[in-house]
């Protein structure tokens, strides 16, 4: 009963090549967001921009500081951009964020069945929060309500395996980094909300192709050419989400050359530049550049 | 729980209490059915979690009970007051069993339409096959855990057996003994790993019941089962079911030769028996798939555009 993101339909021992991708593909959009709430302009849908950000910047800090499983924060933030979409009355202070951080946190630990009580009890020390239990489960029992219980989230690692059987690659070692580097590309590009519009094949294509060009570029017109032959793949959807997360593969690129600037702490400075700053998000701005070890391994793929 | 009406006691699933109960604000019937599952200092458990995550991924089948909603209830006659889930499904009037011994005893003994039986089944492999496709073993498909709907002919997979939380492998929750009528032969000699083809198995035993209005091997433990079994499909050897000599419970049986399929189920014609006969091979390899059944002949006649 176990649930794998590269995997989401595989639930049975035994039956690990019954799932089909048919099933992937057709239900697919219904675990993504919504997209075109993110791109109006009114100011509730400031609002709603505004909470992602600071929940998916809180849902990082757990990844960078307290080690939590990058595949737990993607899928936290998975339910998170879900929630935003879902909800009318949104709300926006301090606590919700926080609130709504952890428990997205905590169902998707519980979800794949890690235990992450201790990271998050050191992200509400940090922040200076403590919810009591309960009101974390109300959270909770809330999220699951909006989201219908729709838990096993499709998301761009389920189609890796997919995309890289077209490919007809033998070197299985090459097939790993493809796929590590893959998810890597889909890690570092999540906090951007143009691929909130983008399904998850089309990341999973995306990020794979990337991957491809950095990796065996001489490989990538024909892979890229296989993608878009396939009937599931929408071209024009993939194309303009190659181009974002190219683009922004090469920005982290000139980041690393020009300064000691990570992702992260770029996306944490435009909150600082666009919001009023306070002494908490300086605080988590550090704790971020502190944590420079691992920011560089991934960074350096750039 | 004032959202719904409790208005019977409709049955014992293997979750616990179903009651039928109308939606006070819609006028829509429904199972309720009480989990035992209990939310405790972690919130929802983590099975629970992922188990119920995972039939609302497959309630999106017409062939599958919905799933229409989870409630949290908070029972106030318990002292520490901790709240339960309750799952919500779709109501149907009817369950196959139901359905068959309508026709075997009562008022009007008749057998069952050969066009109904054809619908049922083709209804039942649609629906495995929807499991099938999302990685999800039924594991104990019987007739009592298909709903049927009479008025629509309307056939659909309930009571997902799924993990732990909700299952209960020997023994349901009224102790009632779980029926072994339906289980594979690999399962009954104790293989450890086992495939879809177990409730494509099972799948065999339900066609061949509507056709008889009677169960195909009605053992009542499971050396008595395997008995039934090899009775009419014969004993298995190492040449038709390689390996099967070698699971963990099986033992020298006396040899019995393979009776005449079609003599079990005389109304059946021989398309019917051809597929009946890939559902029940021995060896779970070469035991048909839901998919590939639904392109036998025997559906030749069945107009699939209703479908």
């Amino acid at each position: 009963m176990d649930f794998d993101l590269e995997n989401p339909l595989t639930t049975t021992e035994g039956c690990q090549n019954c799932c089909s991708f048919e099933a992937l593909f057709a239900n697919e959009s219904d675990h993504m967001p919504s997209n075109s709430l993110f791109l109006s302009s009114n100011s509730h849908e400031e609002l709603r921009i505004s909470l992602r950000r600071q929940v998916f910047s809180l849902i990082s800090q757990a990844h960078y500081c307290y080690n939590v499983d990058p595949f737990v924060t993607y899928l936290a933030v998975n339910y998170v951009d879900r929630f935003i979409t879902k909800t009318k009355n949104l709300k926006q202070n301090r606590w919700i964020v926080e609130i709504f951080a952890i428990s997205s946190l905590s169902l998707a630990a519980k979800m794949m069945n890690t235990d992450i009580s201790d990271s998050l009890s050191n992200l509400q020390r940090n922040e200076g929060c403590f919810f009591e239990f309960q009101s974390i489960h109300r959270m909770e029992a809330l999220i699951l309500t909006t989201l219908s219980w729709r838990m096993r989230s499709i998301t761009p690692f389920s189609f890796f395996n997919f995309f890289i059987s077209m490919f007809e690659i033998k070197d299985s070692s090459l097939i790993q980094a493809l796929k590590l580097r893959a998810s890597h590309i889909i890690f570092n590009s999540h906090h951007e909300m143009k691929l909130l519009e983008h399904k998850p094949s089309v990341i999973a294509a995306s990020a794979l192709l990337c991957a491809t060009h950095e990796l065996i570029p001489a490989e990538f017109s024909s892979f890229e050419a296989g993608i878009i032959s396939c009937q599931y793949v929408n071209n024009e959807g993939l194309l303009k989400c190659l181009s974002v997360m190219r683009d922004m593969e090469e920005g982290c690129g000139a980041l690393l050359s020009s300064s000691t600037l990570t992702p992260w702490s770029v996306l944490d400075q435009h909150y600082e530049a666009s919001e009023e700053g306070d002494s908490v998000k300086r605080r988590r701005l550090n704790d971020f550049c502190s944590d420079g070890m691992y920011q560089f391994s991934q960074i350096q793929h750039c | 729980m004032e959202k719904y009406e409790k208005l019977e006691k409709v049955g014992e699933g293997t979750y616990g209490k179903v009651y039928k109960a109308k939606d006070k604000a819609t006028g829509q019937l429904v199972a309720l059915k009480k989990t035992r599952l209990e939310m405790d200092e972690e919130g929802v458990p983590p099975t629970a979690l992922r188990e119920v995550s995972l039939l609302q991924m497959l309630s999106h089948s017409l062939y599958v009970v919905r799933l229409l909603c989870v409630e949290h209830v908070v029972d106030n006659k318990k002292k520490n007051g901790k709240p339960l889930l309750y799952l919500v499904f779709e109501y149907l009037d009817t369950d196959l069993k139901k359905f068959i011994d309508s026709h075997r005893k009562g008022p009007n003994p008749r057998p069952l339409p050969a066009s109904q039986i054809q619908s049922f089944l083709f209804q039942l492999c649609k629906g495995v096959a929807h499991c099938h496709s999302h990685g999800v073993l039924h594991r104990d498909l019987k007739p009592q855990n298909l709903l049927v709907d009479k008025d629509k002919g309307i056939l659909k997979i309930a009571d997902l057996g799924l993990g732990r939380a909700f299952t209960v492998p020997l023994k349901s929750y009224t102790h009632e003994i779980v029926t072994l009528w339906y289980r594979a032969p690999e399962v009954l000699l104790g293989s450890t790993h086992y495939s879809t083809a177990v409730d494509m198995w099972s799948v065999g035993c339900i066609f061949a019941e509507m056709v008889r209005r009677q169960p195909l091997f009605p053992g009542d433990s499971e050396f008595q089962q395997l008995l039934h079994i090899f009775r009419l499909l014969g004993t298995p050897t190492e040449k038709e079911w390689p390996g099967v000599s070698s699971l963990r419970d099986w033992h020298v049986y006396p040899n019995w030769v393979p009776q005449n399929l079609a003599r079990a189920v005389p109304s059946l014609g021989p398309d019917g028996v051809d597929l009946l006969s890939k559902m029940l091979k021995y060896d779970p390899a070469e035991r048909i798939s839901a998919k590939s059944a639904l392109d036998h002949p025997y559906f030749d006649s069945l107009d699939k555009s209703q479908f």
